[in-house]
C-alpha cells in the first residue's frame, strides 16, 4: 500500500526484493488489489491523513465497546428507578453517590447506609494489601530462584507459569474441591487424626484462602516480568560486585533490588489494579461469604445490578464509577512512573 | 602488590578446552599484557586469575599462597571490565566507595581514599554524577578508580579501552602508563590491540588457541618472534612472510623468483627445504630492479604524510607491504624492485619455528 506518492506502490517496490520473491503469487495478487484503492484514497485525502484511515476501524470498535458503555454507565449512575432503557430513567443527579457515601463513620461499614458497599471496600482493601504483598514477595523470591543456575530451570519456569493459563473459574473450582468441608485437604487432615477445618466457611480462613488462590493462580505472570528484569541486569555487574567482595545479602539489597525496581513498580501497580478488580475467583470459591467476609467491590456491583431481587442499576453504576476512578488513578500512576523512567 | 604464578592452568567447557596448560610467572610490580586474536583464551585466563572462572586443572599462586579454589572475593584482586561494569544506580562516589564499605572501613577512611583516587583520575567534579551522565572515558576512569581505592594485590584489566574512540584510547593509554608509574602495582592487562601491548607492557604474553606462543619484552617479541604466528601478529602493518626455498647454505630463493638471496644463516634447514622469510615493512628498501631480491607491481599506495605504505604483488607471493619515510612518489601499477635488509631478516622453518640467524 502506498503512503507516499513519490514512492512506487509497496507491492511493486518490494517485487524485486528477496522478501517478495518468497511471497506467494496469491498474496502478491491480493496486495495489488488492495493497492489501487489505497493509492486513490491517499491522492484524495493526502498523505498526512492516511494513518487515521488505518486507525479508524479499530477506533470505531474500541469506542463502541469501551467508550460508549462508559458513557452509558455514567448516565445510569446519575439516574434512578428500575427501568432498563436509559431514556426511561429519571435523572437524580448525585443522589446515587450521596447514598453510597452516606456513613456515620467511614471506619465502620455497619454505620453506612449502603453497608454492603463499604464492607466490599474494606474487604477489597484488605484483600488487595495482603494479596499484593504476598504476590510481589513470592514472585520476587521465585524469580530470583529461577534465575539461578539450578537443574530443571526450564521445567520449573513452565510449572510456575502454568496456572496463569487456566481460567480463574477453573482455578477456583479446583481449590474449592480441595478446601471445602469434605474436600481433599480435610480428608487428609482427618486421615492424619486431626479435626476438620472450615477453610471456606470461617471468615479469617476464607479471606486467607481467597488471597492464597489468587496469588497461586497469577504469580507466574509476575514472576515472568521479574525474571525478565533480573535477566536484563548485566552479569558483569555481579562479577564486579564479586571482585568488590560484596556479601550476598548486600548484592541483593544494594544491586539487584534497586536495578529491578522499575520492574517491581510495574508488578506492584499491575497486581494492585488486578486485585482491586478481583471477582471471579473469590466469587466461585467463597461466594463472598461466609456472610460478607469475602465480598469484594466488584461482586457488590454485580449483585446490586443483576442478582439482587431489586435490581438497582443506578447504585451499581455509581459504585462502578467510583471503582473506575480508583483504577484510573492507579493506571495514571503507573504510566507516569513508566514514562518518567523511560525519559 | 604481589607476584603471581600460574602452573599448568587448564580450562575446559565440556569437551572444549580453552586453556591448555598455561605456565606463567609474573613479578611483583610488573605490567604484563596478554595479547592475542579473538578466542585465544586471554580473557578466560584473566578471569581464571580473578577467580570468576574455576580452573579445570593447574594451580594459581599469589605471593606464594595457593588461591586456586579461593573465591574471587577473597583473592584481593581488582578488575576493570571491558564494559566498565559500573553500578548504574550509584553515583561515582558510591561506585568507588562500595568495595570499601564491604571491607568495613570507617567512613572517614572511605572518604579519604575515594577523594584521593578521584583527584588522581581527575574525577573530583563528577563524584555526584551517575555513570550515565559521564562520557566513555570518564566511565573508564571511574572503573579504574574503583580498582585503585581498594589497593589490591593485583590489578586486572580486561580490554579496558576497547569501547573508547581512537583519540580517547590513546589518551587513556597514556594515563594508564602514568598510573602504573605512579602507583606501581602488579598489573595484568588483556588486549587484542598490539599497540596497547607494545606501549604499556613490561612483558608481553602472546597467546593463541589457549597456549602461550611467546613471552618477552615488547621489543624482544617484536625483534625476535618465536614463530610465524607471533611474527605475523606483532607489528602493524604485519610482517611480510614470504614462502622461500633453501637453495644452498645461507642462500634462498623467494616465491617464483629465481635470483638467489643470501641470508646470514639458514640454520639447520637443509638445502631444498621450504622455509618462510620474514621482513617487516620498514626493513625493505626500494632499489633498482637489477639489485632487487623481489620485483613487485604496486597495487596500492597509502600516503600518510609522514610515511608512505606501498602494497604490491609478485607471482607466487602474498601481498608485500613496504614502509617508506616521508612522501614517496610512487603510483599504482608501477614496477618496483625491493631489497630486504639482511640484518633484519627473520627465517622460519617448515614447522613455523624461528631459525636463529643472529
Amino acid at each position: 500500500m502506498t503512503l507516499s506518492s513519490k514512492n512506487p506502490p509497496a507491492s511493486s517496490a518490494l517485487a524485486g526484493s528477496a522478501q517478495t520473491r518468497r511471497t506467494s503469487p496469491f498474496l502478491r495478487q491480493v496486495a495489488r488489489i488492495v493497492d489501487w484503492p489505497m493509492a486513490a484514497l491517499q491522492r484524495l485525502i493526502g498523505e498526512r491523513r492516511m494513518p487515521y484511515v488505518f486507525l479508524l476501524p479499530n477506533l470505531f470498535f474500541f469506542g463502541l465497546f469501551v467508550f460508549v458503555p462508559i458513557a452509558i454507565n455514567f448516565w445510569y449512575s446519575v439516574t434512578g428507578g428500575p427501568a432498563l432503557f436509559p431514556s426511561e430513567r429519571p435523572y437524580v443527579g448525585s443522589g446515587q453517590y450521596s447514598y453510597l457515601f452516606e456513613c456515620g463513620s467511614y471506619a465502620d461499614p455497619s454505620s453506612c447506609r449502603e453497608d454492603h458497599f463499604w464492607r466490599g471496600v474494606y474487604n477489597t482493601v484488605t484483600f488487595s494489601f495482603f494479596q499484593v504483598v504476598a504476590m510481589v514477595g513470592l514472585s520476587l523470591l521465585t524469580a530470583v530462584v529461577l534465575n539461578m543456575k539450578i537443574k530443571g530451570r526450564g521445567f520449573f519456569r513452565a510449572v510456575y507459569f502454568f496456572p496463569v493459563l487456566l481460567s480463574p473459574v477453573v482455578v477456583a473450582l479446583i481449590w474449592k474441591w480441595i478446601l471445602q468441608r469434605d474436600g481433599i485437604l480435610n480428608a487428609w487432615i482427618t486421615a492424619m487424626g486431626g479435626d476438620r477445618v472450615l477453610f471456606l466457611t470461617e471468615p479469617t480462613w476464607a479471606m486467607f484462602w481467597a488471597i492464597f488462590v489468587s496469588v497461586w493462580s497469577h504469580m507466574g505472570f509476575y514472576t515472568l516480568i521479574l525474571l525478565a528484569g533480573l535477566q536484563a541486569i548485566p552479569s558483569d555487574i555481579y562479577e564486579a560486585a564479586e571482585m568488590d567482595a560484596t556479601p550476598r545479602w548486600r548484592v541483593f539489597w544494594r544491586l539487584t533490588l534497586p536495578l529491578l525496581w522499575p520492574n517491581l513498580v510495574v508488578v506492584i501497580v499491575l497486581a494492585l489494579i488486578r486485585a482491586v478488580q478481583t471477582f471471579d475467583e473469590v466469587f466461585v470459591l467463597t461466594g463472598g461469604g461466609p456472610g460478607t467476609s469475602t465480598l469484594m467491590v466488584v461482586q457488590y456491583i454485580y449483585e446490586t445490578a443483576f442478582s439482587n431481587q431489586v435490581q438497582n442499576f443506578g447504585l451499581a453504576a455509581a459504585a462502578s464509577v467510583v471503582l473506575g476512578i480508583v483504577l484510573f488513578a492507579l493506571t495514571l500512576a503507573q504510566l507516569a512512573y513508566t514514562q518518567r523512567k523511560s525519559s | 602488590m604481589a607476584d603471581l604464578e600460574l602452573s599448568g592452568i587448564v580450562k575446559s567447557y565440556g569437551a572444549a578446552t580453552i586453556l591448555h596448560g598455561v605456565d606463567l610467572a609474573i613479578e611483583d610490580g610488573e605490567f604484563v599484557v596478554f595479547v592475542g586474536p579473538s578466542g585465544c583464551g586471554k580473557s578466560t585466563l584473566l578471569r581464571v586469575i580473578a577467580g570468576l572462572e574455576q580452573v579445570s586443572g593447574g594451580e594459581i599462586r599469589i605471593d606464594g599462597q595457593t588461591v586456586t579454589n579461593v573465591p574471587a572475593s577473597d583473592r584481593g584482586l581488582a578488575m576493570v571490565f571491558q564494559s566498565y561494569a559500573l553500578y548504574p544506580h550509584m553515583s561515582v562516589y558510591k561506585n568507588m566507595a562500595f568495595a570499601l564499605e564491604n571491607m568495613g572501613l570507617a567512613r572517614e577512611e572511605v572518604d579519604q581514599r575515594v577523594r584521593r583516587a578521584a583527584e588522581m583520575l581527575r574525577l573530583t567534579e563528577y563524584l555526584d554524577r551517575k555513570p550515565k551522565a559521564l562520557s566513555g572515558g570518564q566511565r573508564q576512569r571511574v572503573a579504574i578508580g574503583r580498582a585503585i581505592v581498594r589497593d589490591p594485590k593485583i590489578f586486572l584489566f580486561d580490554e579496558p579501552l576497547s569501547n573508547l574512540d581512537a583519540e580517547l584510547r590513546v589518551a587513556t593509554r597514556k594515563e594508564l602508563a602514568a598510573l602504573h608509574a605512579e602507583i606501581g602495582g602488579t598489573m595484568i592487562y588483556v588486549t587484542h590491540d598490539q599497540v596497547e601491548a607494545m606501549t604499556l607492557a613490561d612483558r608481553i604474553v602472546v597467546l593463541r588457541a589457549g597456549r602461550i606462543e611467546q613471552i618477552g619484552t615488547p621489543l624482544d617479541v617484536y625483534n625476535h618472534p618465536a614463530n610465524l604466528f607471533v611474527a605475523g601478529f606483532i607489528g602493524s602493518p604485519r610482517m611480510n612472510l614470504l614462502p622461500s626455498r633453501v637453495t644452498a647454505p645461507n642462500q634462498v630463493t623467494i616465491g617464483n623468483e629465481t635470483r638467489p638471496v643470501s641470508v646470514p644463516s639458514t640454520g639447520s634447514a637443509p638445502v631444498g627445504s621450504d622455509i618462510t622469510l620474514g621482513a617487516r615493512p620498514e626493513h625493505i628498501d626500494v632499489v633498482p630492479e637489477a639489485e632487487a631480491d623481489v620485483v613487485i607491481a604496486l597495487d596500492l599506495v597509502e600516503q600518510l604524510g609522514g610515511e608512505t605504505y606501498l602494497y604490491g604483488s609478485a607471482p607466487g607471493l602474498p601481498q608485500i607491504t613496504v614502509r617508506q619515510d616521508g612522501q614517496a612518489g610512487h603510483e599504482r601499477g608501477q614496477r618496483l624492485g625491493l631489497r630486504l635488509k639482511r640484518e633484519a631478516l627473520h627465517l622460519f622453518d617448515a614447522d613455523g619455528h624461528a631459525i636463529r640467524i643472529r
